[in-house]
This record gives structure tokens, sequence and C-alpha cells, in this order.
């Protein structure tokens, strides 16, 4: 252990001179999925700033409709109206269930896409942070069952991540996916519903504690008639609040937006999305939530903007002190996504690849177990999970069964090739390009390209030794086994 | 320096590097638990054994209705002639390629539950499987499997041993493993048998290999692969010298079928196994591919269930089949079948009570229309949940089912 930093220590900017490949290796794997040499390479040359200027853009990446979504929309337009005018039970059963299977199709074509940009090493650690946003603004598919609306909610996550969080908070108080997941649309104001104001406090904006159960109940009356219209958000005047609401000792007759910007002024705002980042991207067990009161100060003299909060975060002392390097567990998505782009893969769009090797991971993707989040860290590992894990790599190493694969499956397969993305597993060349290298080399490429620490010579020693014993003829077999073996480490599974 | 699979072979080497583990503070499973407990009773040892037909089965060509002039009609290249199918009733045969199957039909071993599915029915291999695996209803969606489920029920509150609860062998988890609660599953590759073949010995070695510095998760990572590690070489040990009491087909499936028999005839306590055999999304061309994979699927079952004869374990064991869908009675313009609904499945064990339940399918079908199902899946796993490893069925199924009589 290393002494420990003061507060104010901790949160000072990294000095120049501590930016060296080993930080730019640690900032790379944890603010994204991986770190490959020629990145690792850029980053130190461009420097510090520089590198969170581009991996937190002042504009982030667009993240168009995806064509099935928006193709499913024309024919889900078409049926509502039909389902609206069916007059027997038979008749609007039939419908509610292709509007359910077309939501399903979607939100598994959707989630598949997210996965395809995410794994793109140039905007990794955006999708990373809009991953993190989602896990703060959780909604789930198990009760919001439009694909849609779980596409609107992430691109909002996504284009107004960069800038300020009280503007982000107003807009997911408007998003029909949290309207419906945080039952918005049951408040009002004769029958306040007080779940989304409970969440916003405690979830979203200031941690538990840190408000009264009267604020809720009078923050509640000030989102009552939050509604989802046609066009996306509506508010009902018949059944809006308009009223004097105190929250947080102050009168008025605050609108949802005004009683968000109130929350905001609350000392603990500034600290408690801070604590959360810690925890998503730096431990287990954060610090104290005073502990980030000079991190706090410097977001919200920023105006409280998310892109300052980030390079503030990734830029300071305390991410890189010895204490947070190469031993944090990779997540599920960070698992998949880190192999994707370590073995230099194209994501291979299947259910089966992706979303189910996820969900045995521990991670199902628009799932989150509840209205907390995914709690991650030691929880994300268990037998069957690291059996999951292991399966993976064995999976990505090795050629595509394609013979085994549905017919469905296969166009899919053809689709992605045709638009250029064709890598889905390490193939033989790959292999053979490796083994060139010698038992020393490859031993050393797996080691210190692959894993987050610098192994005992004894670690190496035995991988060398693992490739040497055999016949020449098995060699290419044993460094895709080693490689695999690596990938399954338990090394490898910390960032 | 290989693993110990026990803990007195641990203590042997624990002088060496693997003994810093048990400074940590995550000592792995099997030093902590007791090893006086007693095994798991031989006598009311109950496995299932899952057999996953996967892309969908063509179920109309495995149980044909030979004299159904619907058939006939709707299969104009596909039907199967009356004079080739193996009788199993005035009005059923099997596909030729089943013979191995029709002799256990005659033996009692094996029977036919017809028509299963459920309301409903989606045509998408990765939904319907999802629907098979988590026993749910067409229109819901549920995180844990119906194995998973039963695991929870069957292991609560007893201390998870470092032996699997249960083991597949599919490239892929079963969705139907997933519970509640963690549970000690393992995979095992398709053909595997001889440890030598995988990256398996060099993770043990890097795992137990001197890592002063491991500590927090780290130590903790290593602690828990090292048990998954412990018991996978329990079995690949298992696997190595294991002889099987009757030969078996050449070839992944039937090989893997071999494991499963080696590893219930070492006494693991583990009571579910599921093996999946894949190709049966026939869209073109399907007769001889189909032909092919009903004679693996027939040869392999038969050869397993000689072997549990022959080791006296056959009383232990019920195999079931199970694929996401049937096919679409009409054929298409390929000469295959495009995604259906519901198909029969086969059960096996030591006394299967009669060869035929449930009922025959009606053809009589609109144009490119699915036949309806008369058996729901979930009365299928009702009844082995409750007869055969006798668990509250209702509860892990979230419903009542009806059950049904092919255990006799």
């Amino acid at each position: 252990m290393s002494a420990p930093l003061t507060p104010e220590q901790a949160w000072q900017p990294l000095p120049a001179t501590a930016w060296d490949s080993s930080a730019a290796r640690h900032l790379l794997r944890r603010a994204g999925w991986a770190a490959r040499p020629e990145d690792v390479a850029r980053a130190v040359a461009d420097g510090l700033t520089a590198t969170l200027n581009r991996l937190f853009p002042a504009t982030p990446p667009a993240f168009p409709r995806p064509v099935f979504m928006a193709k499913a929309e024309e024919r889900l337009s078409a049926l509502r109206p039909k389902k609206r005018a069916a007059t027997t039970r038979e008749e609007r059963q039939i419908l509610d269930r292709e509007e359910r299977e077309l939501e399903r199709l979607a939100s598994v074509d959707f989630s598949i896409r997210w996965l395809q940009a995410a794994a793109e090493p140039a905007r990794g650690a955006y999708e990373k942070w809009v991953l993190f946003l989602a896990d703060v603004y959780v909604v789930a598919f198990e009760k919001v069952r439009r694909a849609d609306y779980h596409y609107i909610h992430r691109d909002l996550l996504r284009t107004l991540g960069a800038g300020p969080a009280p503007e982000l908070t107003k807009a997911i108080s408007r998003s029909p996916a949290m309207i419906d997941y945080l039952d918005l649309s049951r408040n009002s104001r004769r029958a306040p519903n007080e779940n989304f104001a409970r969440e916003l406090f405690e979830l979203f904006v200031l941690g538990e504690g840190h408000y009264t159960e009267d604020d809720i109940k009078q923050a509640a009356r000030a989102f009552a008639g939050y509604r989802i219209g046609k066009n996306g958000f509506r508010l009902d005047p018949r059944s809006s609040d308009s009223g004097t609401k105190t929250v947080f000792g102050q009168n008025g007759a605050w609108s949802g937006d005004e009683v968000i910007d109130l929350a905001y002024t609350q000392p603990s705002a500034a600290t408690f999305l801070p604590r959360e980042m810690a925890r998503f991207y730096l431990t287990d067990t954060p610090p104290p939530p005073e502990f980030f009161t000079p991190l706090g100060a410097t977001w919200r003299a920023s105006g409280l903007e998310l892109r300052a909060l980030c390079h503030a975060f990734f830029g300071s002392t305390v991410f890189y002190h010895p204490d947070y390097r190469a031993n944090y567990i990779k997540s599920p998505v960070h698992y998949l996504l880190g192999l994707v782009q370590d073995l230099r893969l194209d994501l291979t769009p299947l259910p089966r690849a992706t979303l189910q090797p996820l969900r045995q991971m521990g991670q199902n993707l628009l799932e989150p177990p509840n209205v907390r989040g995914w709690v991650g860290g030691r929880l994300w590992i268990n037998s069957s999970t690291l059996a999951a894990r292991r399966q993976l790599a064995r999976t990505l190493c090795t050629p595509l069964d394609e013979e085994n694969l549905n017919a469905d499956e296969r166009l899919e397969l053809t689709a992605a090739r045709d638009s250029g993305r064709s890598r889905f597993t390490v193939d033989d060349e790959r292999i053979r390009d490796l083994a060139s290298l010698g038992a020393n080399g490859v031993a050393d490429r797996l080691c210190d390209f692959f894993l987050p620490l610098a192994v005992p010579p004894a670690y190496r020693a035995t991988v060398v030794d693992y490739l040497e014993t055999g016949t020449s003829e098995e060699l290419e077999e044993r460094v895709r086994r080693a490689t695999i073996a690596l990938l399954q480490s338990p090394e490898y599974q910390l960032c | 320096m290989l693993l110990p699979s026990t803990r007195r072979e641990f203590l042997r080497h624990s002088t060496r590097g693997i003994g810093l583990l048990a400074f940590s503070r995550f000592a792995p499973r099997f030093l902590v638990q007791s090893t006086l407990a007693a095994p798991a009773p031989e006598k009311d040892r109950r496995i299932l054994v899952l057999v996953q037909l996967a892309g969908g089965n063509d179920g109309l060509n495995t149980v044909v209705p030979f004299d159904d002039p619907a058939y006939h009609a709707l299969r104009p290249s596909l039907a199967l002639k009356q004079n080739t199918v193996l009788r199993v009733s005035d009005h059923l045969g099997l596909h030729p390629a089943c013979a191995p199957l029709h002799t256990l039909m005659q033996e009692g071993r094996l029977g036919i539950v017809q028509n299963v599915g459920y309301p409903n029915p989606n045509r998408s291999h990765f939904r319907s499987t999802e629907i098979w695996e988590t026993a749910s209803d067409a229109d819901e969606s549920l995180s844990s499997g119906w194995i998973g489920r039963y695991l929870d029920n069957a292991c609560a509150g007893t201390p998870g041993p470092t032996d699997p609860d249960a083991i597949h062998i599919s490239a892929e988890v079963p969705q139907s493993f997933g519970g509640a609660q963690p549970h000690h599953t393992f995979s095992l590759s398709p053909g595997a048998g001889r440890a030598n073949r995988t990256e398996t010995p060099l993770l043990e070695r890097l795992a137990g290999s001197d890592h002063a510095a491991a500590e927090g998760n780290h130590s903790f990572l290593r602690a828990t692969l090292m048990d998954a590690l412990v018991a996978e070489k329990k079995i690949q040990r298992i696997l190595e010298t294991a002889k099987p009491a009757t030969p078996y087909p050449a070839g992944n499936f039937s090989q893997s079928l071999r494991n499963v028999s080696a590893l219930i005839a070492a006494g693991l306590p583990t009571r579910v196994y599921f093996v999946s055999l894949a190709g049966f999304d026939t869209h073109a061309n399907q007769a001889n591919a189909h032909a092919n994979l009903l004679r693996q699927l027939s040869e392999g079952l038969a050869a397993f269930q000689a072997d549990l004869v022959a080791r006296r374990l056959d009383d232990q064991v019920l195999t079931m089949t199970f694929s996401e869908f049937g096919r679409r009675p009409v054929e298409n313009q390929s000469r295959g079948t495009d995604h259906g609904t519901a198909a029969p499945l086969f059960v096996m064990g030591r006394s299967i009570a009669g060869p035929l339940h449930g009922s025959t399918p009606d053809l009589r079908v609109e144009k490119n229309a699915d036949i309806r199902f008369g058996t729901d899946f979930r009365s299928v796993y009702a009844t082995v949940l409750d007869r055969w490893l006798e668990t509250p069925a209702d509860a892990i199924l979230g419903a009542h089912h009806e059950r049904l009589g092919f255990l006799g």
C-alpha cells in the first residue's frame, strides 16, 4: 500500500511527469475497454489532456436509429390503430402478440448495434460513459417494453452526457422510458406517485440521507402530469399541480425542472455522481463522500458540466494511484468488448455470440436487476459466470463453426461481411503470425499486451515452457491454447 | 505443478506455490469444506440428461403419420413412404434412421411424447429456445432457467460442493441452468476427453503459480478459479480413465454421451447433464441432412442406454430430448421445411410406460399454416420434476401443469 492521499492531493491534476505508458494503459482500460499498443503509444505521445479531449469529446459521437427499429416502427404505427379498432378479444390478442414480438426483436437488434458501436476503439470510452449513465438513470425492458423508448433514452444520455448534469436530468425526467419505468405517467395532482421523485433524489442527484420524506412528497407534486404523448413528452394540464411546494426549505410554485435545479443546489449533489463514478470506474469500495469534496468544487465551478467532470476525474492524481491499478474486476460488457478489441475482432452480430454470453456472465444488457443497476465488483464472479467467461474466450479464439448456425444467423453474418465486418473470431492466419514470434515472443506479447499487471518471471516462464513442450507441428495449436488460457486467467479479468 | 483434487493432495503440495492461497483471505472452497461429508447415497440418485436438438427438429419426419393423406399432400418430395418407416402404431412410424430407437421402444425403454409445444408459438430460434429453457409463457420473459430453479430448490441451504450441480456439453451455457442463486455449473467441450487437448493445463499452472503479490480482487479471482479447476481436474481424470461398458459410435454427440455416462458411473453428485446436437435447421435439401442427424441421435442414445444398462445405472437416469420448435407441415420450394411449432420429443429410461403419449397432431391445417400443439412442454417438465426428480414442480414452474404418464 502506498501512502494515502488527502482529498486535496487526490484531486490535483496528475503531474505531467507521471504520464507514461503504464498510466496510459490504466486510463485506456478503465475509461474504455482495452489498451491496444498503438492506442497506448498515441496517448503517451499526445499527452493526458489531449487524450481526454479525444476520449470525452465536446460533441458526442452520433448513434443513428437502427434500420431494423425504424422498419419495426413503421409496422407498429400501422398496428396500433388496428388494435384500437379491434372488435374482438382474439383479434386484439393477435395484434398484441405481434407488437410484443416486434418490440423484442427491435430491442435485441438495438443491443447488438450498440455493442458494435461500443466495440469501436475510437468511441469505446464515450460509450462506456453512456453505459455508466445508463447505470445511474436506470430503465429496464422488463417493464418498458418499447424498444424505441430505450433508444431515445440512450440517445439522451449520449447527446446530453457531455453537457450540464441538470440539463441531462431534466431531459431524463421527460424520457418516455423513464416516465414509464418510474410510474410518472401515474403521477397526478389528485393521486401523487412518489416513485420518480424518490429516485431523483436518492439515485440520480443526491444519495440517501440528503433529503426528507417531505421533500419527496412535495417534489412529486411538481412532476404530476408528466405523460408520454404521441410525439414524446407531454404535460397534462388537468393532472399537473401548479400549487406552492416546499422543497429543501424553499417555497414556490415549483415546476419539475425547478425542483431539479433546486436539488442540484444541495451540497451533496456535487459529490454524489463523482462517487458513483468512483464505484463504476475505480473501486468496489469508494471512499466516503467527503473525500470527493474538492472534485465536487471543481465540478460545480464548471457549471456541473459532465465533460468537465470526466476530465477532472480521469485526469486526477488519485485515478492513477497504485491502490487503484489492476485490481478492478471487469464487468461482463467490459470483458466481451475488451476481448473484441484486444483480439482485433468484429463483434459477431448474433444474440448467441453477444447477448447470451453477457446474460450468462450476469449482465443482461437492457435488463438491469433493479432500479439501482448492477452492483458489480465481486458479485460478477462465481463458478458459473467464470465458466461463461472462459467459454467466451474459447469461442472467440476458435474458428466459427458455421455449419452449426441456423439459417437466419448465416444471413446476419453475410450482411455483416457485406458491410466490411468479417473478423468474428481469431483465425488460423493470426495464430500463425503470432506463432512466428517464437515462444518468448508469444509469451511477451500475451503477458504484456493483454494483462493489466506485471507478472512475475515464473509466470512468463510457465507460458514459454508450455509453448516449447511438444512437437513443432502442434506449436500453432499451443499458441492458440496459450492465448485462450491467458484471456481466461484471473489476471485478465482485472483492469 | 498440477492442481490437487483432494485436500490430502493439497496438503502434500502446499509447500509449493499453491500454498500461498492458504494464507489468502479467500481460501478455495474445497479446503474449507468438510471432507467428512457423506457422498450422495447412490440408491436415491436420480439424474436427468437433457438432449437438445438445436435448430428445430422436423417432428413430422421423425414420428411419421404414414397413412395420413394430408401428410403426403403436404410433403410431395419429403414424405416418407409407409414401407420405409419403423412401425410404432397402425398410423405412426419412426424415421428409418431411428432403428436403434425403435428397438429401445420395443424393450419399453423409450417413449414418444407427441405434439409438444406451447400456446402462441414463437418462431425465432433465439426466443423459442429461451421459452423452452426458462419454461416461460410465450409473452413473458424470465431471467432464470427451469433447471436453475430446480437447483435453487434442491440445493437451498446446503453448502456448495466443489462438484458441479449441472454439467453441459455444448458450445454455450444453456439458459436453463441460470438460477436465482449461482450454481456450480460446469462446461465440457463437445468431444473433449483428454485434458491435453484444451487450454486448461496451462491455466492450472498459471492459476497455481507463485504470485505473492496477489491480494484483494486478484486473490479472490484466483481462489474462485481454483475451485472451478479442481472440479475440472477431477472430471478430466474420470474421463481419461473411463472405459465404457459397451462401444459408442464415433462423432462428437456420441462421445459426449459417453462422457456423461463415465461421469455418472464415477458417482458424481451432479443431477443434470445437458448435451446438444445441432444442425436441425433444415430449410433446404432436408432429406439427407435430417436422416444423418436422426442417425447420430439414435445411435448415440442407444449406445448411451446400453452402457447404462451394462453398468446397472439405468435405474438412475432419465433422458429426454427437446427442440425449440418443430417445422412447418408443408415443405418449402427448396425441399426443406421452415420454422414451425409443436413436435414430438423422446423420453428414455429403464422403464417407460408405453411408446406413445399425448395426441397425434391434426394435419388438416390451412395453407402454409402450422399444427396446434397438444401437450404443453411444461407438462413434460412438471412430470420430470415431480415424478422423477421428486421436487415441487408447480413452485419451480410457477403454475400447475398436468402430469403425463410416461414414467413407469
